[in-house]
């Protein structure tokens, strides 16, 4: 009995050789297969919440952006003459194209709230402190780069809302000390809103900063997995909640110490 | 303790031992991110692409191929952009709001500067610099009262601020009786009645005020009374409004577009302005 298992498992072993050959193969050239190892078997404290989703929800909404934009981009066309049909066309004709306009003009709006409630979440669990500071910064640069992807989005359309509040918008920024004038410059194109502005909207709203917030999310994960995710700070088993005195000791009052009030440990 | 910690200060040796247990503690007692913490994503995500769908279905189904069909989420789109008609209401995206109440507050010129670029710049060198101002190694909230109070007012305060700017009136375009009252009021001779109607028509009570008409935005002044102000006659009205920016305006849009003859007209008007006792009674 034991030779067929014998072969059965021979067997096995060189069908799984087969299917793994690539991964092996890719892991001996790039450690690609490691890396994603690592990250999906790293440790996570266990005591995280569901306030720890805000981030990775962020995240998701901000590929549905990726994707639903570039399927938008196929479609629209950033001239005065052609912007406002295209955009009918879009919704009114195209093959499911309203839900595909639909889930970008309203994915912005679920995209920006999810960046501010994870940001009040890291906020409220004091996760912007030491080692985390620089990860802080990133995701506020990436809040305000999501503000201007919704400023500049705004004016594609290129209906009365769109071009009176992009009036005003630019207009406002041309107030700043120094760089005004010259902001509203680069922003228009030209002197008034008109042909330039669109295409150089349209440019910035779908090359210039997706490609600068897609940098910085690889960023932030890059730390988020460097540096861990902090436990709730209330949480009595929290990871790291023990021993503020930095004197090797944990204090008797916390729920990590139970363990050690004995000396036993 | 080793001779370079020494030299470190209390709170850097704190920290750096907090962060050494937290990696100690995750090693030996977290859970694998795969499947635990990716299961709760992953629900999560679900349910952000679920509501971006309903929202989707809502807006769409609600409303209609025409502009003016709006629905519960509002219209498809607007009207066309035309730099020419002006009859607009400028208004941003709504998280925007906070930022567009706030020009409500303060007005042109003195003030504008602190509601465009000092308060939004001194705001976002907070965001930035908190992890720099807040070193404590607290993290419970409770025993952060200042940051505890700061997330408190400032939750509060775009709360407000985007309530009022969504809730904000909207500037009407002033009907026939409404106008000849105004005329009345102010004392304005008829020959400037095709200024009020530009003025009212073209979108200035947007921003502008005139006799409790129209809604004060972008830090723009109350008009009822702008003639009266020294070396401001029809000439140099018709220059300011053509092109703000030549006058060091830059929030104001450019009015070239309105052509001379109806530049004359919101020219002739304004300088007719001489507040509620009017030319008459000086």
């Amino acid at each position: 009995m034991a030779v067929p298992v014998r072969t059965k498992t021979r067997r096995r072993q060189q069908l799984e050789q087969a299917l793994l050959y690539p991964l092996d193969w890719t892991e001996e050239r790039s450690g690609l297969v490691g890396a994603v190892k690592y990250f999906l078997f790293r440790k996570v404290p266990g005591d995280i919440s569901w306030g720890h989703t805000l981030g990775s929800a962020s995240l998701t909404a901000f590929l549905v952006q990726a994707i639903t934009g570039a399927i938008l981009a196929m479609y629209y066309k950033p001239h005065p003459d052609t912007a406002y049909e295209s955009i009918q066309r879009i919704t009114n004709d195209l093959t499911l194209g309203w839900l595909v306009r639909g889930m970008h003009r309203w994915g912005a709006s679920v995209f920006i709230i999810l960046m501010f409630f994870h940001m009040a979440r890291v906020f409220l669990f004091g996760a912007y402190k030491y080692p985390r500071e620089l990860n802080w910064i990133i995701g506020a640069l990436i809040l305000i780069l999501g503000m201007f992807e919704g400023f500049t989005g705004y004016l594609l359309p290129w209906d009365q809302t769109a071009y009176w509040a992009t009036v005003v918008g630019v207009n406002l920024q041309g107030t700043g000390p120094f760089v005004g004038p010259f902001l509203i410059n680069i922003l228009n194109g030209s002197a008034h809103i008109g042909v330039d502005t669109l295409s150089r909207f349209y440019a910035i709203h779908m090359l210039l900063l997706p490609g600068a917030i897609f940098a910085l999310i690889g960023l932030h994960l890059w730390l988020v997995i460097r540096l861990g995710v902090t436990s709730p700070p209330w949480s009595p088993d929290g990871a790291g909640s023990g021993d503020p005195d930095g004197d090797g000791r944990r204090p008797a009052r916390r729920g990590l110490s139970r363990r050690s009030r004995g000396g036993t440990e | 303790m080793s001779t370079v910690q020494r030299h470190k200060n209390r709170r850097v040796v704190e920290r750096e031992a907090t962060y050494k247990q937290y990696k100690a503690d995750v090693a030996s007692r977290g859970k694998p991110f795969y499947p635990w913490a990716m299961f709760h994503d992953t629900v999560m995500s679900l349910i952000v692409v679920s509501v971006m769908i309903a929202l989707a279905c809502i807006w769409y189904f609600t409303s209609g191929e025409s502009a003016e069909d709006v629905g519960w989420l509002g219209p498809r789109y607007a009207e066309p952009a035309d730099a020419g008609t002006i009859t607009f209401v400028p208004r941003p995206d709504w998280y925007f709001y906070f930022l567009f109440y706030l020009l409500r507050i303060f007005k042109w010129p003195n003030t504008v500067i602190l509601g465009t670029v000092g308060i939004p710049t001194i705001l976002m060198i907070l965001l930035f610099a908190l992890p720099f101002i807040d070193v404590r190694r607290e993290r419970r909230i409770i025993r952060r009262p200042v940051a505890a109070v700061a997330i408190l007012l400032t939750a509060i305060s775009m709360g407000i601020l985007t309530y009022k700017g969504a809730t904000a009136e909207e500037a009407t375009a002033a009907n026939e009786k409404t106008i000849n009252a105004l005329m009345e009021a102010n004392n304005l001779p008829d020959d400037v009645k095709p200024g009020v109607q530009l003025f009212f028509q073209s979108g200035c009570t947007s921003c502008h005020t005139y006799a409790g008409e129209g809604s004060s935005n972008a830090g723009a002044p109350d008009l009822t009374d702008i003639g009266s102000q020294e070396g401001k006659d029809a000439a140099y009205f018709k220059r300011y409004v053509a092109n703000p920016r030549a006058f060091g305006n830059n929030v104001m849009p450019v009015f070239e577009g309105l052509g001379d003859e109806n530049l004359q007209q919101l020219a002739n008007f304004l300088e007719a302005s001489k507040g509620e006792a009017g030319p008459g009674g000086g």
